[in-house]
């Protein structure tokens, strides 16, 4: 660089670091300024098991509505029955534990393990009920006409007390990646809703477990995934 | 040597202690040791940014992006946790973003020459001085948001981040009014021209006034 570049580049980079000092110093001034009370978010565990308490008392008032779980026993011995039950359990507890960490910054490591263990449990869930559906005495299990839709809903409504709870948190959290966590709270939300339908359907047609049960977090993460992550963003602004 | 500024020059596992503290009196509202927790760590995040990011200004704007997320996100720093690992993830948050911004504007931006936007010897935009009226009624026509932030970054001088503290938004936000601002300044002053309206005693801006890039 010649000399007199190098002059006539000094003649501004002088004035534009001190112009940056300033204006870092002026956005601390402001920071401080701003400064309001912040309840701290609750701990993972303590959030992880606010939200199962939640859904166990769900549990409990659809069970005790029918009377018990009376088909359980029965249906336990299906091996259908029990993939889907194992894999949406996964999905609900990964999903769940990674959602809400996702809402806090240096959790990433929980969050994509949680994401890969919910991930599991749905593929490993989807797959038992592909498998059984191609075997050959699968037409013999045939599920009654909109089952399939009744559970579907059931699932979905379910979802919305622990998603409200998993959402709240969300929004009140700093989420780094707000695509991930939108689809891992809804995925999350749907699995918790569909163990409850899983567990009080008697019905073990591996078409219908595969539509009715495990397609409640996929469809929900699909479906409210994008209008999520706008509404996160725009409250946080 | 100031308190804050033995506190700077320590790695940040010996300050853990002290940051944690500072941060947990913040989240009760406590001022002072807010200001010092910022004085402490902005030297700290320059050095992780700088690391990244050499060029000066943008690595000046990441450092004061991460510092709002810091302060956006507060409520998310738990005491039983230690803080350094906290802060780097937002910092490099602001990194990431930084890159992914900055590719995407890499696609329909083009670098001014130096001496076209940077010349200390020339006027400065100040607020005394008063807009061309055909400026001025483009920007009262804008939305409140994008009026907000072209004023703040344009107008007032601003950098990205103390504006979107000032409006109580995100920088990312604040950024897409802005530019939202600036695409319909310039329409609004394009077609200003073009009718004849555009007043002799002053040039039709360049987009963003002083901003260091031109939009192709």
């Amino acid at each position: 660089m010649e000399l007199s570049e190098a002059a006539a580049l000094g003649r501004w980079v002088e004035p534009a670091r001190s112009a940056m000092r300033d204006s870092s110093e002026r956005l601390i001034r402001g920071m401080v300024e701003d400064l309001e009370p912040v309840t701290p978010l609750p701990r993972l565990r303590s959030a992880f098991a606010m939200i199962l308490s939640l859904w166990a008392v769900l549990l409990g008032v659809v069970l005790w509505s029918q009377d018990g779980p009376s088909a359980m026993g029965a249906l336990a011995a299906d091996r259908v029955y029990l993939a889907a039950f194992a894999g949406l359990v996964v999905a609900s507890v990964g999903g769940t534990i990674s959602a809400l960490a996702a809402g806090t910054p240096g959790r990433e490591r929980i969050e994509v393990w949680g994401m890969l263990l919910a991930l599991f449990g749905l593929v490993v869930a989807a797959a038992a009920c592909l498998v059984a559906m191609n075997a050959p005495d699968a037409d013999a299990l045939a599920a009654p006409m909109g089952a399939d839709g009744m559970c579907f809903r059931g699932g979905a409504l379910l979802a919305l007390l622990p998603g409200g709870v998993i959402l709240s948190l969300l929004v009140r959290g700093w989420a780094l990646h707000p695509v991930r966590a939108s689809l891992l709270a809804l995925a999350a939300s749907g699995s918790l809703g569909s163990v409850i339908v899983h567990m009080s359907c008697g019905i073990v047609a591996p078409a219908h477990v595969l539509v009715g049960h495990l397609g409640v977090p996929v469809v929900l993460a699909a479906l409210g995934g994008y209008p999520l992550v706008v509404i996160l963003q725009r409250l946080r602004g | 040597m100031s308190t804050d500024e033995s506190m700077t020059a320590r790695p940040l596992d010996e300050v853990e202690t002290h940051l944690s503290d500072w941060m947990q009196a913040a989240q009760h509202g406590d001022a002072d040791a807010y200001r010092r927790l910022l004085t402490t760590i902005r030297p700290r995040i320059r050095a992780i940014v700088r690391s990244r990011i050499h060029e000066e200004a943008p690595a000046e704007d990441v450092v004061q992006n991460a510092l709002l997320s810091i302060h956006r996100g507060r409520a998310t720093y738990r005491a039983e946790r230690p803080f350094g690992p906290w802060m780097r993830a937002i910092v490099r948050n602001s990194i990431v973003d930084h890159f992914r911004e900055r590719k995407r504007r890499g696609d329909r931006e083009v670098e001014l020459p130096v001496e076209e936007w940077a010349d200390p010897s020339g006027p400065a935009a100040s607020t005394e001085e008063p807009l061309a009226p055909e400026l001025a009624k483009a920007l009262a026509a804008l939305s409140d948001g994008q009026r907000e932030a072209v004023t703040l970054i344009q107008i007032e001088g601003l950098s990205v981040a103390e504006a979107a503290l000032r409006a109580g938004v995100s920088a990312g936000a604040l950024k897409v009014r802005a530019h939202r601002g600036y695409h319909a300044l310039r329409t609004a002053l394009a077609g200003a021209r073009e009718g004849g309206e555009w007043s002799s005693a002053k040039p039709p801006p360049s987009e963003g006034g002083s901003s260091r890039r031109g939009v192709r």
